[in-house]
């Protein structure tokens, strides 16, 4: 063939090069009405161009990416391609398919997870500026430069919450852990997860746009003003939730209808119930605040009045929508990690999962309990006064089933024989700073109480011990634990427990003073502060540098263990679970024969009751894997 | 043993926190009722995070495996621990949203005021009108001992009136009217801020008020210009 | 589609069990829907009980019921037609299953095309307060989703065309069966809601 006929020939095949030439094609495909409009003299606002082009440039990125081929092959009744397929499903792939389209559940888990860790990275990045400026008092920056860089370090480090534990590891090993060959839906996987580059490029563009001043929480009319990046950043938000809702579905039809013989509802991995839980809120809970971050673009853009007073509209109302999502959504990010957390117990202690039912139960509670107690984010707000109470004391009843996290955590510990490899360490930290992180919350959820916090540093120590506490803990609990099975190689111990306890001590130091900073008055979100506040803030800046620095420790762990790191084996925890029954990293179809699965997956102690797997299903009578 | 070292701590540790004052400034009769408020879940916390936190260390010590490959007991669960545990923290949970229910309606008191104030917020700064008196203010100046209701109003975005010392805080909403009152109780000057992000200015949209004898805000009262109409 | 979901899944995947995941999918998908319509309704009903009348201003005037009751009759009709197909997919009658989703098709059309006629005659755009606000959101996505299942319709009609669709292969059909049903639905909803009370 010629040369330009290889070319040709490379063009059609989806790739990520043409995504990026589908992506540029469809911004000025998508952009031209308004332009052609422009030109005949129509005023167009420039939130229009961003609009049009985003939409543009998304669908023709998915496009080059062959995300539509064998759908729109199968509208035009034309056969399939079956090398194609077993090709998009990464058989037989190199490290190449994780630069494109692949369907396996494997590849994109490690998509999501790089891609968001190196969000966190970014994000952390900026939340180092931001203590920057708060290290002294005065202002270094220009305050738009500070509210954008400190917006921006919100919003990305929401999604980081998000989407890493669920999006990571969730997609890599619940179908390895229900003993299913992959997700219910491969190609709709591999969408959820190409609609996030350019949403992620977007908000990063931000500043360009103009930064948006609002947080992440983007009230109008404040966000109705801001400046174009605040259009950025609601078109990334409503990118990120389609793309959740579409892995949510996903989800719970491949738990529903795809766990391999003997894997009952009762049997499931404390992981896998925590993902369940998850996935039905997010597919409940995120339409809700797409609908209102599209009222705020519609009011921006298209001259609707939603949320403008004067025209009969209420910025109460955007409130009440978005913390509708915004509350559940923080549950989105913390049973995950509290399912990592059960997960990585039993095995560290040698011991089964001390009340597993009744952790299910709470799971399920907190996942409906977190719909009743949203407005407990506005308790100032003006809303009707009927509210206080009841919500409330729903937000107080919600402490009961986070507290069972704690009982079984606890309980399996007691009694046990504790090994504190790294990811156990990760363990007693999360219970730490989530206890704290939870006992602050009563603070906020008592009315009273919160008439003086809210809105202060408290609040902000209050969601980072939560947050940073539950979450991103619990994602080193799980990440270290599961390295070896999606590397085959173990991380260094040494460099682990580094990191954990210089992460640990140095978080720790910058947020613990910034609850006393809340109740001495310091409000949030702003870019200086009174004189007399300075030496702490000082303090936790510096305590806030460490905390980064410590990142260069994992960072390199990470590295070097999956490139050089000794080999794993296939169960070097010795843990039960399906997913330690097979080689490490799996293989393409993660199972030879599917499992047959006879008992739960704690059956620690009890070694008399033999193995979790029937020997005859696939694997030698020793019970260890042909 | 475990229990002892708990129950040990947590005596120390109420008793070290039982008298305190959390708020730096208490300087009115609402600010009273916060600070209880704040110091009481002090109280009931301690307990709690001196459970686990010995739970944690006494385990981290007492159950840490030895050389050997050995497993934990089999153990799966404990009806009773079970159920006394999920009672237990609900009854702790209801008791505390119903002290918090008092202490609020406490705090909203009845619908009279002794004196009526207008905080009106734009970006990026605050005016007082005082509609009875017909004056107008940049800065609060108030009479203690009495009863104020402040009607809170936006002209443009949200913003939030909040007074740490009074232990007082509600969003200005433009198209809507907001209320909170306030009896100060100590004379002096206090901050005003906004505590709700409202653009550049958030940062600087800052005021004060100032608490007076009666005598003295009549004084006050009456060297301000009138109000100007609208 | 079977082709393909082998290939991805291995040869243990068998069309029941797969027409079992696709609806158990959409139907979840369609609970995210419904909490979609039910954030703008929310909207509407938040915004309408704090307006001091509805229409809030005099000078708009609520859309007269004659013209839009027809035109719910006609999206109820093409329900029936809908289902009135699947009937007959479900007898291998792929004549009458054509003709079916073509009926379908058409009053789907014709509603969506009485629905632009009676918004180019309404007094009140899009930009006309919360009255305009919430009747275009509303409707307009109400629309969208409309013009979403015709097109959806197109597909399997050019594949029932090509002969692809049977008893035995016929999910995509129920599929959008269900879809447009649920838009059914949502119209009532939104005919008593907005324009009826």
């Amino acid at each position: 063939m010629t040369e330009s006929g290889t070319r040709m020939a490379r063009l059609r095949r989806p790739s990520l090069a043409r995504g990026i030439l589908g992506g540029l094609a469809g911004l000025v495909i998508g952009a031209l009405p308004l332009i052609v409009a422009a030109q005949l003299g129509t005023e167009i606002k420039p939130g229009g161009f961003l609009a049009l082009g985003y939409i543009g440039l998304l669908l023709g990125w998915l496009a080059g990416l062959g995300t539509f081929g064998p759908w729109a092959a199968w509208a035009l009744g034309r056969p399939v391609n079956t090398e194609d397929q077993a090709a998009a499903h990464g058989r037989g792939g190199d490290w190449t398919r994780y630069f494109r389209f692949t369907t396996d559940h494997k590849v994109i888990g490690i998509q999501y997870l790089l891609a968001f860790l190196a969000l966190f990275l970014i994000a952390g990045v900026l939340a180092m500026v931001v203590r920057l400026e708060l290290a002294q008092p005065g202002q270094i920056f220009a305050t738009d430069t500070y509210n954008t860089i400190m917006s921006t370090h919100g919003t990305l480090m929401i999604f980081v919450a998000l989407n890493t534990i669920v999006g990571g590891l969730g997609n890599y090993f619940v179908p390895l852990m229900i003993g299913a060959r992959d997700m219910a839906f491969p190609r709709l996987n591999a969408l959820s997860f190409w609609l996030v580059p350019p949403a992620l490029l977007l908000i990063l563009l931000n500043p360009l746009f103009g930064g948006f001043d609002t947080g992440w929480t983007a009230y109008p009319p404040l966000s109705r003003q801001a400046e174009l990046g605040e259009q950025a950043f609601l078109l990334t938000f409503i990118t990120i939730g389609i793309s959740s809702i579409v892995s949510a579905v996903n989800f719970l039809v491949t738990v529903a209808r795809m766990r391999t013989t003997g894997m009952s509802m009762m049997r499931l991995p404390i992981f896998v119930w925590s993902l369940l839980v998850t996935t039905a809120i997010v597919l409940v809970a995120t339409s809700v605040v797409a609908s209102a971050l599209t009222m705020s673009l519609f009011d921006r853009l298209i001259g609707t009045d939603f949320f403008r007073p004067a025209a009969g509209g209420d910025p109460i109302l955007y409130q009440h929508l978005f913390w509708f999502y915004s509350h559940p959504a923080v549950y989105v990010m913390a049973v995950p990690a509290f399912g990592a957390v059960l997960e990585v117990v039993p095995v560290f202690a040698r011991k089964p999962l001390f009340a597993y039912r009744l952790a299910v139960l709470s799971f399920v509670a907190i996942g409906v309990l977190s719909f009743m107690v949203w407005a407990h984010h506005m308790f100032v707000s003006g809303m009707a006064e009927f509210f206080h109470i009841p919500i409330m004391i729903s937000t107080e009843l919600i402490s009961v089933p986070t507290g069972i996290v704690f009982f079984s955590a606890l309980g399996t510990i007691w009694l046990g024989r504790l090994r504190f490899a790294t990811p156990m360490l990760w363990v007693f930290g999360f219970i730490w700073c989530f206890l704290i992180g939870g006992i602050t919350g009563v603070y906020l959820a008592d009315v009273p109480t919160d008439l003086v916090l809210t809105d202060t540093y408290f609040v902000v120590a209050h969601f980072h011990y939560t947050i940073v506490g539950g979450m991103i803990f619990g994602m080193f609990a799980g990440l270290t634990y599961w390295f070896p099975k999606f590397t085959g190689r173990l991380m260094s111990e040494r460099l682990g427990k580094i990191h954990f306890w210089w992460f640990t001590l140095a978080f720790n130091a910058s947020f613990m003073p910034m609850f006393w900073l809340g109740i001495q008055g310091m409000r949030r979100r702003i870019a200086d502060y009174p004189a007399e506040l300075g030496e702490l803030n000082l303090w936790a800046s510096v305590a806030a540098w460490m905390i980064g620095l410590s990142m260069l420790v994992f960072v390199y762990n990470f590295i070097r263990s999956w490139a050089r790191g000794p080999l794993a084996g296939a169960n070097p925890w010795r843990a039960r679970t399906l997913e330690w029954q097979v080689t490490s990293p799996p293989p393409v179809e993660n199972f030879e024969h599917l499992p047959v699965v006879s008992s739960g997956p704690y059956e620690y102690g009890a070694l008399a009751a033999g193995p979790a797997i029937q020997p005859t299903a696939f694997s030698g009578p020793d019970g260890r894997p042909r | 043993m475990a229990f002892a070292i708990w129950a040990v701590l947590s005596v120390l540790g109420v008793a070290a926190v039982v008298g305190i004052q959390i708020l730096p400034i208490v300087a009115s009769r609402e600010a009273v009722v916060v600070d209880r408020a704040l110091v009481a879940l002090t109280v009931v916390s301690v307990p709690v995070l001196v459970f686990v936190v010995v739970g944690m260390l006494y385990s981290a010590i007492r159950f840490r495996a030895g050389d050997d490959d050995a497993e934990g007991p089999p153990i799966h669960g404990h009806r009773r621990l079970e159920a006394g545990w999920v009672i237990g923290t609900f009854v702790m949970v209801i008791g505390l949203a119903a002290y918090g229910t008092i202490g609020l309606l406490e705090i909203r008191g009845e619908q009279l005021a002794d004196l009526e104030v207008r905080a009106d917020a734009k970006q990026w700064a605050w005016e007082f009108d005082y509609p009875g008196l017909g004056i107008a203010s940049e800065e609060l100046v108030l009479p203690v001992g009495q009863r104020i209701r402040i009607t809170v109003i936006s002209e443009d975005v949200v913003h939030s009136f909040s007074v740490p010392a009074f232990g007082v805080k509600q969003d200005a909403v433009p198209g809507r009217e907001t209320q909170l009152y306030v009896t100060p109780t100590l004379t002096g000057k206090y901050g005003i801020q906004c505590a709700e992000l409202c653009g550049l200015g958030h940062t600087r949209m800052v005021a004060s008020v100032t608490v007076m004898e009666p005598a003295e805000f009549d004084a006050w009262v009456a060297l301000q210009p009138p109000q100007t109409g609208d | 589609m079977t082709v393909m979901e082998h290939a991805a899944h291995g040869p243990d995947l068998d069309p029941l069990e797969e027409r079992r995941r696709l609806v158990l999918g959409l139907r979840l998908f369609i609970l995210s829907e419904i909490m979609l319509f039910g954030a703008f309704f929310t909207a509407y009903f938040v915004l309408r009980a704090q307006a001091p009348a509805w229409p809030p201003s005099p000078e708009f005037e609520r859309p007269g019921l004659a013209l839009v009751g027809l035109n719910t009759l006609i999206l109820l009709s093409s329900s029936v037609t809908m289902q009135w197909a699947m009937t007959r997919i479900g007898r291998d009658d792929r004549a009458g299953f054509r003709r079916g989703l073509l009926a379908t098709l058409i009053l789907g059309a014709v509603f969506l095309g009485i629905q632009i006629f009676e918004f180019a005659s309404n007094g009140f755009g899009i930009s006309d307060g919360v009255f305009g606000s919430t009747f275009y959101a509303l409707t307009g996505l109400h629309g969208a989703h409309v013009l979403t299942g015709l097109l959806l319709m197109g597909v399997v009609a050019n594949r029932a065309r090509l002969g692809l669709v049977s008893r035995e292969h016929h999910t995509a059909a129920e599929l959008v069966g269900i879809y447009w049903h649920f838009v059914d639905v949502v119209w009532v909803t939104l005919f008593v809601t907005v324009y009826v009370l």
